[in-house]
């Protein structure tokens, strides 16, 4: 009888103690294997890959963090490399086909192109699902993340350009701050005085500092282009007289004294280095520098670029974006996440707050978060005038693009900058090979 | 690098399958690709400019330092650290040297024309097709001499001192005793030397890719810089793998020619 009894007593206390054994057994494997096969129902894991710099790092952090809290289900683990090694990394990533390494979201640039190869999740279906608000973005934005009409990424910030100018040097030289109203003559004009050009020939002060690659922005507001399309190209546009007019204004700008020769610039430690040291006393540049001359305390503030007599405003509606791998396992979560990213309380507030970023959703900019920002520059308001009227047409949104810019166009016209040719005789030679590699790639499509 | 060969017959952006296209990358590189041939005659003209130049300044250089003078070990030291000296930051120091307007160089020259008045101005070096190489051989050179010193240190501490003694016996002034005795006895380490370097600048790479970034228009774009864009840059792996085996090709026919002419000129018999 007692062995009965004793039986009762441990049939059930046995199922017990497996039962609790079974509860507690799986998390410690689905701890340990981060995005393992388990759909673990507590914490999902999303790698989550960018670039940056340490400041930059620790704005990613501080958005990641954020979300989590708000988030407790998903646990975001980060990636950072260095933009130098950053797309060798996640291409090689993608290459290994491995889901368990290949990161979940990722800061991606050019969309077009890792969109044709396939390792892009199309996001249509997921914003159609979610309900999620496109017209928030600048216009044209969101071509440059759309691959055969669909979009593929969400842009996070927009390129957009802004003439940066040092008030100290201005009032030294009696010359009035850069207005909404400037032309190509009224920014000559201010130019001539700004630079400042010794007996011997050495140039101590340049009026301006800016990247030869951006010539784009003075022909696009001239309405010049580089190729007739930029998403299909049948051919190169450089020599027609729009482009051509815009690219001697620059080069004429260098040859003159008034703008700082490309690869100085670079060697000056690029417009960042040359505008805080007095090199140069305006810049044509995106967002991305305001924490830095803020950091530096300089006397400064921003105006819209210069444009031609009757002119357009062409800055560049362009920026590297969010996307999520088409290998990732946790889909759903990847989007809660992306589309938190991209939210006009999200993600996007936190990096607009830092002050690296001009947003790509015009509901931050027009938020405190970029206007009442208690920091310079004063005029915010150029950065909302030159996203209204962003273009774009200044990268190709095919995948060799990354080709003929770097290995044709831009070489060829370094020649330019550097002086030792004129528009009229480099122009046509790139137009020439341009057309050729477009042939050889089997352009237009 | 069996691997590579095989890739170097494919199209391939790492991304998606790669294609077979035969050997159309090479025959392309060969016939048709401006920018290779560009690219080629970069190379040499860094290969016949670095190399010589290094070889003349490291023997001189270890020459002088092999003499007892005070503060010898000061010396050596010095001459040394741009080898172990992170070429990124000392290819970024270089550039802001090299400036025109505002680098330590050309600050020299402007003070030149300044107190002579002579109408003179700096080479705008790294914005010039012409001037940008030579500012990369002179990094290189300052990077590497050092190297080339210590090797010929070593090898001027090998060649016994009687030799010196009987040239002097027989009246040999000290030109013609570096003349007759150091280079011959040292030619071992100089033919060395010279593989090594050659092999060094065929694969050239940081230099001008922190310096000028291959620029301006390409001047200063090297076999190895170029493999790097294609590969990294253009998503075209089989065509960065094709000049990979060129580039092997060349080190490899021109290493065998030095080994095959080195018999006319390399001397073994010290110690003997």
């Amino acid at each position: 009888m007692s062995k009965q009894r004793l039986l009762h007593v441990l049939v059930p206390l046995l199922s017990i103690v497996f039962v609790l054994s079974a509860c507690v057994a799986p998390p410690t494997p689905a701890a340990e294997a981060p995005s393992g096969e388990e759909p673990a129902a507590e914490a999902v894991t999303l790698t989550w890959a960018f670039w940056g710099s340490p400041a930059e790092a620790e704005t990613h952090m501080k958005v990641a963090d954020a979300f989590m809290a708000e988030h407790p289900n998903i646990e975001i683990e980060t990636m950072i490399e260095p933009w130098s090694d950053y797309f060798t990394k996640v291409q090689t990533l993608w290459a290994s086909g491995d889901a368990s390494v290949i990161p979940d979201v990722l800061f991606l640039w050019p969309t077009p192109r890792y969109a044709a190869d396939g390792v892009l999740e199309n996001l249509e279906p997921w914003i159609e699902k979610s309900g999620y608000d496109l017209s928030d973005y600048w216009p044209a934005l969101l071509e440059s993340a759309m691959y055969e009409g669909d979009v593929y990424g969400f842009p996070r910030d927009i390129g957009i350009e802004v003439l940066y100018y040092n008030k100290d040097t201005f009032d030294e030289v009696g010359v009035d701050y850069p207005t909404e109203d400037w032309t190509w003559d009224d920014f000559l004009a201010a130019a001539e005085k700004l630079t400042v050009v010794e007996s011997s020939g050495r140039v101590s002060r340049y009026a301006l500092g800016m990247e030869g690659g951006k010539y784009q922005l003075w022909s696009g507001q001239n309405s010049g282009s580089i190729l007739d399309d930029m998403r299909n190209p049948s051919k190169c546009t450089l020599t027609e007289p729009a482009a051509m007019e815009a690219i001697k204004f620059f080069a004429d700008l260098m040859n003159n004294n008034l703008a700082m020769r490309d690869a100085n610039l670079s060697q000056a430690g690029g417009d960042s280095a040359a505008f805080q040291s007095g090199q140069v006393a305006m810049i044509i540049q995106n967002a991305s520098r305001v924490s830095a001359f803020n950091q530096a305390g300089m006397n400064y503030d921003v105006a819209p670029v210069p444009i031609p007599e009757d002119g357009q405003r062409s800055a560049s509606a362009g920026g590297a974006a969010w996307v999520m791998s088409s290998a990732s396992d946790n889909k759903e979560e990847a989007w809660t996440f992306l589309s938190w990213l991209q939210s006009t309380e999200g993600g996007l507030r936190i990096y607009t707050e830092s002050g690296e970023v001009f947003p790509a959703l015009k509901s931050v900019a027009r938020s405190d978060a970029f206007l009442e920002a208690d920091a310079p520059p004063e005029n915010r308001e150029a950065f909302l005038t030159e996203g209204e009227n962003a273009k774009v047409g200044r990268f190709g949104y095919f995948p060799e693009w990354g080709e003929l810019n770097g290995s044709i166009i831009s070489p060829g016209l370094q020649r330019v900058w550097a002086g030792e040719a004129t528009p009229e005789e480099a122009v046509p030679e790139i137009c020439d090979q341009v057309d050729a590699f477009l042939a050889e790639n089997g352009y237009p499509k | 690098m069996v691997g590579s060969l095989g890739l170097s017959f494919v199209r391939w952006n790492l991304l998606t399958p790669p294609t077979f296209v035969g050997l159309s990358n090479y025959t392309q590189l060969i016939a048709r690709d401006r920018i290779f041939h560009k690219v080629l005659w970069n190379t040499l003209y860094f290969t016949i400019t670095i190399v010589p130049l290094q070889l003349a300044l490291g023997l001189i250089l270890a020459v002088a330092l092999n003499q007892a003078i005070r503060g010898l070990t000061f010396y050596r030291a010095i001459y040394f650290m741009p080898v172990v000296t992170n070429i990124v930051a000392a290819a970024m120091i270089f550039q802001w040297m090299f400036n025109r307007d505002f680098g330590i160089i050309s600050a020299m020259i402007w003070r030149l024309a300044e107190v002579t008045g002579l109408p003179i101005q700096p080479p705008d070096w790294l914005n010039s097709t012409f001037w940008a190489k030579p500012a990369v051989v002179l990094l290189t050179l300052w990077k590497n001499m050092g190297f080339t010193m210590v090797i010929y240190l070593a090898g001027l501490q090998a060649i016994p001192h009687e030799l010196y003694d009987a040239a002097k016996v027989d009246g040999a002034g000290a030109l013609h005793r570096f003349r007759y005795v150091t280079i011959p006895m040292v030619s071992p380490t100089t033919f060395f030397l010279l593989v090594i370097q050659m092999i060094g600048a065929f694969q050239l790479f940081s230099e001008p890719y922190v310096m000028t970034n291959g620029g301006p228009a390409q001047a200063t774009l090297t076999i190895v810089y170029y493999i790097y864009q294609n590969a990294f840059e253009f998503g075209r792996m089989g065509k960065a793998s094709a000049i990979a085996w060129v580039l092997f090709a060349f080190i490899f026919i021109f290493t065998f020619i030095q080994i095959r002419l080195q018999r006319r000129w390399v001397h073994y018999e010290a110690g003997e």
